[in-house]
């Protein structure tokens, strides 16, 4: 190249040299990214924390676009429901505000209602343990919708559940039993919860109900938990009966349930919902045996 | 007079389809799928309505970001091309002008919005492999979302007889702040329990554009229907309104010393 064409031609750029720097600068912030990202990922960051806590200014912040915002949230509070879940040492400080957050954005979002009170009511480590917060949480959603007869049902729920106030229980089964479009077992289920609260039968009935009326896996697998429970727990009684009608029997106590089998009291060896054998604690009653995925806490 | 209306109306829609505005129906399709499936794997229970809100939502935004950007851009763009004093020296009064700028984005604006509405109507019979009674709802409130844009580019149009870009465009976006939060600013008005604050906000609350009227997304996706007086009483409101916006727009461009 003449020095005289080097000087009128205008300086080319590298471009492949610079295609290629572009390329490293972006795979370099990534890695960056991922540094710092991993660093927070302890405690820290775990929880985010709730900046806004006010549905009223979140939802005018929106400027109308309030309903996405409101699945924006819910979705968030399913996230952090599970996470905490997961994390061994649940907490759940904001599950409530998240779902007063959520409805007060979308007042008709139904599922915040049923799936929050379910898991603000349940004891930990399943769920909050708050159902004085499940209450209000539901009584709002009454507000919002009060052609919806459903939340009724999960109100009588929490009191005769968590609160084991049958009273309470079967006045608002009844009253959920009156709204348009409510069927026909609410008014029984009054009758029964007002007649016989407290009783596992009549647990056993509620948590069906909810077995099969939800549509959300995570409410499908704790109604199932608790109905095996309960199941469990019915079965642990009557062969605590059984073992106390061998003892006086035989004028000794059963060592194991083949004693039982063996005497004619039972038809086989007894196992539970799980499929794990039952066996005869050292204080001579029924109980779970050992591996048993049943968790009776849930009864009680 | 009406072929000059229109013909600048036209004009003013091939103008935007050359500058490639309808590509932002690539973007809304993109977010739509992927924003279902992301939620539909995060989320409990309400894939449907995600995709309504999320569906309309961005129908809204991405036809209001149009209207307020070539909304404020339709007079300054031809005085800053100098193509407007072409026009005026053919026989087309000023006022043909105004209001064939104005229809022409709003005809933009509806093909916009139609093509963005059959998407989502797509998604939504994708989701569930049917429709359901209550997806009407949803079509109203994309006619809602229609009288908004028109009131919208109403208000980018006067901003755009009166100020430079810049300015229009911040002016527009306040007033599209504001007629959102209209209630509020009523209410704090009367909170503070002057008697002048009070008035203050109640004259701001009845001359200021309510935008908050025109949005029933929310409860387009639980299915609820619009109450039949709602539809004819905010259809003429956006009508009367649009009609002020544009006649002031006009008054304003009459008077208007062009160099």
């Amino acid at each position: 190249m003449r020095l005289e064409d080097a000087l009128s031609r205008p300086r080319q750029l590298p471009r492949g040299l610079l295609w290629a720097a572009l390329v490293i600068a972006l795979m370099a912030q990534a890695a960056l990214r991922w540094t710092t990202g991993s660093m927070q990922t302890g405690s820290a960051a775990a929880t985010t924390p709730l900046y806004i806590s006010s549905g009223k200014l979140l939802r005018d912040l929106s400027l109308g676009y309030d309903g996405l915002l409101a699945d924006i949230y819910w979705t968030r509070t399913v996230q952090y429901f599970g996470r905490e879940r997961l994390s061994g040492h649940p907490r759940f400080d904001q599950l409530g505000p998240l779902l007063r957050i959520t409805t007060t954005l979308d007042p008709h979002l139904i599922i915040a209602y049923r799936f929050g009170a379910i898991f603000l009511a349940e004891k930990p480590p399943g769920g909050a343990g708050r159902p004085a917060e499940a209450l209000q949480l539901l009584r709002r959603g009454i507000v919002a919708n009060p052609q919806y007869w459903r939340l009724w049902q999960d109100l009588g729920f929490i009191y005769y559940w968590d609160l084991h106030d049958y009273r309470a229980a079967a006045r608002v089964f009844r009253a959920g039993s009156e709204r348009p479009g409510a069927e026909i077992w609410m008014k029984t289920l009054a009758a029964a919860v007002a007649a016989k609260g407290g009783e596992l039968r009549t647990s056993q009935v509620l948590w069906a109900q909810i077995y099969r009326a939800t549509e959300d896996e995570t409410v499908r697998k704790s109604a199932l938990a608790h109905l095996e429970a309960l199941e469990a727990a019915q079965e642990l009684q009557e062969l605590d009966k059984a073992l106390a009608f061998y003892e006086k029997q035989t004028g000794h106590p059963a060592s194991s349930f083949k004693d039982l089998v063996a005497a004619g009291l039972l038809r086989r060896m007894p196992r539970d919902p799980s499929g794990t054998p039952y066996m005869v604690a050292p204080d001579g009653k029924a109980s779970l045996g050992p591996g048993s995925t049943i968790d009776l806490r849930l009864v009680h | 007079m009406i072929h000059r209306i229109s013909s600048i109306a036209r004009h003013t829609f091939k103008q935007s389809v050359r500058d490639k505005v309808l590509y932002n129906l690539i973007v809304f399709a993109f977010l739509l799928i992927a924003a279902s499936i992301l939620f539909g794997k995060i989320s409990v229970d309400i894939q449907r309505i995600i995709l309504v809100n999320l569906g309309l939502t961005a129908i809204a935004i991405f036809g209001l970001l149009i209207a307020i950007f070539i909304g404020i851009s339709l007079v300054w763009r031809e005085i800053d091309r100098r193509t407007l004093y072409n026009i005026l020296s053919k026989p087309v009064a000023r006022w043909e002008f105004v209001l064939g700028k104005y229809l022409g984005l709003l005809l933009t604006l509806l093909v916009n919005t139609a093509i963005m509405a059959a998407g989502f109507y797509l998604a939504l019979f994708y989701q569930d492999r049917r429709f359901q009674a209550q997806d009407v709802a949803s079509l109203e409130a994309i006619y809602f979302i229609l009288l908004e844009l028109a009131l919208m580019v109403g208000v980018a149009l006067f901003f755009s007889c009166i100020s430079s870009l810049t300015l229009s465009a911040v002016f527009t976006f306040c007033v599209f702040i504001i007629g959102n939060l209209l209630a509020d600013i009523r209410w704090f008005g009367s909170e503070t329990h002057s008697a002048l604050v009070s008035a203050i906000t109640t004259f701001l609350y009845y001359l200021l554009p309510n935008f908050s009227l025109f949005n029933v997304i929310g409860s387009a996706a639980h299915g609820a229907p619009v109450a039949g007086y709602l539809l004819v009483s905010r259809s003429l409101y956006a009508l009367l309104y649009a009609a002020i916006l544009v006649s002031a727009s006009i008054l304003i461009f009459e008077e208007r010393e062009l160099q």
